[in-house]
């Protein structure tokens, strides 16, 4: 794989040119600056603020992240609910996704038309569809809970969305909406692999499982280590469908870190008090961008033999 | 030996159809409630509607606004669309082509806001800042942030295209007194118009089904909110309870434009999803 670089210029640019790069590149940067660049930096001032975007904003030192580190245990919570949401998604998703590739890799029968449904998903809007979920998983007249039932695997309706199973109805969500998405990055990478290897293995008389331990999977192993990386973000940052489905209840049970940011800027109605905390949201934002670049660096550290194809 | 090959067959497809079955269903139960009429969607019990009503695609265009939502969708995604093809194919160019003070800076500041995430208390900063401007009460607050939001990936992907481009084209149109932005708009953007297509579906896809930042942005403004929006107010409004058949309408009416979509360019969906990372 290519490393992220970009060619240099082929001549040093004239002055018209120079003129034209500033124009030409003016938009991106401006949206940059504007749109990336300024909240950050207005994160990075407020952490030390407590602000409820009314009374005029207070300089507190260190106290925001005081109070995370020791009297919210919410967050922790939070967090605790985020590894078991993108633990339990990426667990499902990522094998079946790899198993789709591999099946859907082969010459068959309607391997068009399965690819379009499976990535179909990741297509629609999360959360629309998110509340159709919430429709689906109704405990009384959800369409679930009386399928289940006329089929006799259950005698009586699951509170899917109650504080047992709310968590692994999000988690089913989430896997329903990311299968395709991550089958596709496998299709693509299998492709890469040279036919000759498998053509080997073949007059080898190797068996399809040796040829998929032995080659499919360690030739794969570059690819699979940025797509897991890029899984393992996508679904710790994941709150959308959440947010429609369940809000974070009941009792707080699917509340999930980045939802937790999202209810210091807008708290819900339920939660009682109607108070932004634009300071402490901040701070927590600051907090949980650090913990998940750690979790980042520790993938990146513990996968690095992924990167060696052999 | 035979037999148990069939029967492997025979499996995969068993499985590969149970897990069509999961993947389709909600979405065809969404657009098959949508033809039900209220009573028989709240008592549910049903999957093909048991008479089929056609009352509530204009009820919820009429009554419940969606008319208006879906030509706010449709502005903000056009919008978008065509900001992000534009923002991209023109940075994306430079960038590959030239050399410049400052450009190793505004590569990592691109790449890093890629990779960093800080959530919806961003929309904070943003909302004052489009107060400021001016824009707070208008759909260009929304599009300026997506375009914003989605430009560092689109820059490189098209960057990297560009640079497959080969370098003899602009020099022969330099040679003929072309400046950098017409050797961009005469030699570059026909060239390079597969890969504007995928940057320009994905923003596409991204506006259309954007929910946290327009839910925020009209929060005040109800003639301002997306289809997206409209449809998830239906779950909190005042007579949700009353009104599950025009909510599964305007879903319906928020999906099925896209599905649409998918079903004309599905090739595009999936080979840009890949068309920047694996194929370096």
């Amino acid at each position: 794989m290519q490393k992220l670089s970009f060619a240099s210029g082929s001549k040093l640019a004239k002055p018209t040119d120079k003129v034209l790069i500033f124009l030409m590149l003016s938009p991106a940067v401006v949206l940059l600056v504007a749109g990336s660049l300024y909240p950050l930096i207005w994160i990075f001032r407020y952490m030390f603020y407590t602000f409820d975007g009314m009374r005029p904003p207070r300089f507190v030192g260190m106290e925001n992240f005081i109070r995370i580190f020791t009297r919210d245990p919410w967050f922790w919570s939070s967090v605790r609910n985020t590894f078991v949401y993108a633990g339990g998604k990426l667990l499902v998703t990522i094998p079946l996704a790899f198993l789709l590739a591999v099946i859907l890799n082969k010459k068959m029968l309607g391997r068009g038309f399965f690819r379009a449904f499976f990535f179909m998903p990741t297509i629609v809007s999360v959360s629309v569809m998110s509340l159709i979920f919430y429709f689906i998983f109704n405990t009384y007249n959800g369409i679930l809970n009386q399928l289940l039932i006329r089929f006799s695997i259950i005698p009586s309706p699951i509170e899917w969305l109650g504080v047992q199973y709310a968590m692994f109805s999000a988690i089913v969500i989430a896997i329903w909406g990311a299968i395709g998405n991550y089958m596709v990055y496998f299709l693509a990478g299998l492709q890469s692999i040279p036919r000759e290897l498998y053509e080997s293995a073949e007059l080898d008389g190797a068996s399809e499982s040796q040829t998929l331990m032995r080659i499919t999977i360690p030739m794969m192993g570059p690819v699979l280590q940025v797509v897991i990386m890029l899984a393992i973000l996508v679904s710790l940052r994941g709150y959308e469908s959440i947010l429609v489905l369940t809000g974070g209840g009941p009792s707080a049970r699917t509340e999930v870190v980045y939802l937790y940011i999202f209810r210091q800027f807008f708290p819900m109605a339920e939660a009682g008090a109607f108070i932004s905390q634009f300071g402490y949201g901040s701070a927590v934002a600051f907090v949980t961008s650090v913990i998940i670049g750690l979790i980042t660096i520790f993938y990146l550290w513990w996968s690095r033999r992924m990167n060696e194809v052999y | 030996m035979n037999s148990k090959r069939i029967t492997i067959r025979l499996m995969t497809y068993f499985f590969l159809l149970a897990l069509a079955v999961f993947t389709v269903f909600p979405v065809l139960y969404a657009v098959l409630g949508a033809f039900k009429t209220n009573a028989e969607v709240t008592l549910g019990g049903t999957i093909l509607p048991q008479t089929w009503i056609f009352t509530n695609f204009p009820e919820a265009w009429t009554n419940a606004n969606f008319a208006r939502y879906t030509l706010n969708t449709l502005y903000t995604c056009v919008f978008t669309t065509i900001g992000s093809v534009l923002v991209a194919s023109m940075s994306g160019f430079v960038v590959s082509r030239k050399t410049f003070w400052g450009k190793k800076v505004l590569m990592g500041a691109i790449l890093a806001t890629m990779f960093l995430s800080v959530g919806a208390i961003t929309l904070r900063p943003l909302y004052v800042l489009m107060l400021r401007l001016g824009l707070h009460r208008s759909l260009w607050s929304i599009i300026l942030i997506q375009v914003a939001t989605s430009q560092g990936a689109n820059i490189f992907l098209v960057s990297r295209f560009v640079s497959a481009v080969p370098k003899e084209l602009d020099e022969a149109a330099h040679i003929d007194g072309a400046n950098l932005f017409q050797i961009y708009r005469m030699i570059i953007l026909p060239l390079i118009t597969p890969i504007l297509g995928v940057v320009g579906l994905f923003a596409f896809r991204y506006s259309w089904n954007d929910y946290v930042l327009p839910s925020i942005f009209t929060m005040t403004r109800e003639s301002m909110r997306t289809l997206t929006v409209g449809v998830v107010s239906l779950r909190y409004g005042e007579s949700a309870a009353a009104q599950w058949n025009l909510m599964l309408a305007g879903a319906s009416i928020a999906i099925i434009p896209m599905l649409i979509v998918y079903v004309i360019a599905n090739k595009q969906f999936m080979s840009g999803l890949t068309a920047g990372a694996v194929k370096g």
